[in-house]
């Protein structure tokens, strides 16, 4: 009898730990739509387009941005200032920029109570900024290699979750450097500042010999052009 | 000498207030050193146990097999995709703040915060997508602790103490401003030549 009830429920164990782990489904793009529906989003259309190519690529953090669309239900403000906010956030997804940034300053804009329009200025300048480090680091011969392609093309073309999280920390250091009140012009400090962050950051987010690549093509006379891009 | 009233009463007042805190004060940092020791072993064995076996022995059977059925699985699971499990080891009495949160920088973010007259204590922060995780002070003592497992990255956080935040810690690495606010930053591994 007792071995009975521990074969029972061992299998039982076995089970519910398979359930745990498989337990995590998979984000679809019909969960966001509830959200949408009740913001409720004008540019619906648009906005589940985007998500539906994001959710195919690897590393996208969809549950954060279903918490986001989420948080936004919850916060009392117009709709059109949260269809703003998301459709900053989709912008970024059509560009195929990295949104892990954005995401971030929009949760701890909206724990700080700021306002629907700030934050929405705030998350425009940060995107703005990704790109224009994205076209830098393309010029700088620094590409996001494309899926399967084989890592032989050289030590330029990073594989897609490297180079996502090189521009990520790239443009989260001067977006930081310039809302703590850093000058545009200083470029020599921006380029510490990102210096500073990427040596941080070498060998457990980002990749020694990238961070090292970046370094030696990119100098504080391109950060600058990058920021007073960004800025106008 | 001085012998304005309101001058004598704001004398007395601070003199008294500087009389109560003195005691509080006194061996701060020691207290939060043994306080980060002693606090790494968080529950005993004993304890665990109590709360783990129920009173029946059918159901104590049960809820052994069940564990060892779970822990199975995850080391199954665990050997197929190919990555240590993250192991949080236990912490021996610190020699000094520094070496503890060096010891805690491996794989967690510790957090320590004296706040000798708050109520309640939580961090916010890019962990936990800036949502308040309460930090406990279990003896009374006014110093504020929580751990946080994370992966290696870089943190963003800020204390909310009694609902007011508060984002300088001198524990942070650095600083960061944000909506005109500070908010404080961690890294956690890194500096390798890992990845």
């Amino acid at each position: 009898m007792t071995r009975r009830l521990l074969v029972l429920l061992g299998t039982l164990g076995v089970m519910l730990a398979s359930a745990g782990v498989a337990g995590q489904a998979e984000i679809e793009l019909t969960d966001f739509q509830g959200a949408l529906s009740a913001i409720p989003v004008a540019a619906e259309a648009r906005v589940l387009a985007a998500l539906d190519r994001a959710l195919r690529q690897e590393g996208f953090p969809a549950s954060d941005v279903q918490r986001l669309f989420e948080r936004l239900l919850t916060v009392p403000a117009a709709a059109a200032d949260k269809e703003a906010v998301i459709l900053t956030l989709v912008a970024g997804l059509e560009e195929g920029i990295p949104v892990d940034g954005l995401l971030n300053k929009a949760f701890e804009g909206l724990a700080r109570g700021v306002s629907l329009r700030s934050l929405d200025q705030l998350l425009r300048q940060r995107l703005r900024i990704l790109i224009e480090v994205r076209d830098l680091l393309y010029a700088k011969g620094i590409f996001r290699a494309s899926a399967g392609a084989s890592t032989s093309l050289g030590t330029s073309a990073l594989p897609a979750a490297r180079f996502d999280a090189m521009l990520s920390q790239l443009g989260d250091a001067v977006g930081d450097y310039l809302e703590s009140g850093g000058s545009p012009h200083d470029g020599h400090r921006i380029y510490q500042n990102v210096e500073a962050r990427l040596t941080m950051l070498r060998g457990s987010v980002l990749a020694p010999a990238d961070v090292d690549l970046v370094l030696q093509r990119i100098t504080p006379e391109d950060l600058t052009r990058v920021v007073l891009a960004a800025l106008n | 000498m001085n012998t304005d009233p309101l001058e004598m009463l704001l004398r007395d007042t601070l003199r008294e207030d500087a009389a109560s805190a003195s005691g509080r004060l006194n061996g701060l940092e020691q207290r939060i050193v043994a306080e980060l020791g002693d606090r790494a072993p968080r529950l005993g064995w004993v304890e665990a146990l109590r709360q783990l076996v129920a009173p029946t022995r059918a159901a104590r059977l049960g809820q052994v097999a069940v564990v060892a059925a779970t822990a199975a699985a995850f080391l199954i699971v665990g050997a197929i995709v190919g990555k240590d499990l993250p192991l949080v080891g236990g912490h021996p009495k610190a020699e000094s703040r520094e070496t503890m949160l060096r010891s805690a920088a491996e794989n967690e973010l510790l957090f320590v915060l004296p706040a000798l007259n708050a109520e309640n204590v939580s961090v916010v922060g890019s962990f936990n997508d800036w949502e308040p995780s309460p930090l406990s002070d279990e003896d009374g003592d006014g110093i504020w602790t929580a751990r946080v497992s994370v992966p290696p990255g870089r943190y963003e956080y800020a204390f909310v103490i009694d609902g007011r935040w508060w984002g300088q810690d001198p524990l942070a690495d650095e600083y960061v401003r944000s909506f005109g606010e500070y908010s404080s930053v961690r890294y956690v591994g890194g500096g390798g030549d890992g990845v």
